[in-house]
């Protein structure tokens, strides 16, 4: 038992780590892509290391099995996700006033 | 300790939901909102499946997939409704 809160204890930490550093990307970067990419990136590994200490915890065989498939289902959904907002940034041209590659017309990427 | 860590875990979770949602309020465009959206999602699952797993009920874990499932749907919804405004503008 006592394993299991530690390696909790472990995914945990790193868990918060990479969520405070998504946080403070999200404030720090200034056109969207990058917000995105702070976002998205570190957003799902820090839910992610969540869902393992939760999996560590978890009391009975019956949240165990939901928590895997959730796990699973969490790391199809989550980058599908983010290529949705990624391609709507694209169409929609938001970027385009912070940086001059990022404009559609601009072929030199 | 078990404990301890569930509840380390929700006081984190309520902070990053605050930090984004200020990003939600104040972002100039609607990209950079429709950013803070996808990460509040995840992070709402997160939070669900953190209150399923305190309480010993398998039911909320239940939920937390349809969420997932259909937050999924809600983002091609929420940026087609947007795409065509700005088309139509």
């Amino acid at each position: 038992m006592i394993i299991r809160e530690i390696l909790a204890l472990i995914a945990f930490v790193i868990g918060t780590a990479f969520g405070i550093a998504g946080m403070v990307g999200l404030f720090r970067f200034k056109d969207p892509y990058s917000r995105l990419h702070a976002g998205s990136l570190c957003g799902t590994t820090a839910v992610f290391s969540y869902l393992l200490a939760l999996l560590m915890l978890s009391p009975s065989l019956a949240s165990t099995a939901r928590l895997v498939i959730l796990i699973v289902f969490f790391l199809i959904s989550a980058p599908t996700g983010s290529s949705i907002v990624a391609r709507f940034i694209w169409e929609s041209g938001d970027a385009e006033q912070h940086r001059s590659s990022m404009a559609k017309k601009d072929k030199s990427l | 300790m078990s404990a301890f860590i569930l509840k380390g875990m929700q006081t984190a979770l309520v902070i990053f939901v605050c930090i984004t949602l200020i990003r939600l309020m104040l972002g100039p465009t609607s990209s950079d909102r429709l950013v803070a959206l996808n990460v509040l999602s995840a992070v709402s699952l997160a939070f669900l499946i953190l209150w399923g797993i305190q309480t010993g009920r398998t039911l909320y874990l239940d939920v937390a997939l349809v969420y997932d499932i259909f937050g999924f749907l809600g983002f091609l919804a929420i940026t087609r409704f947007l795409k065509n405004r700005e088309e139509g503008r």
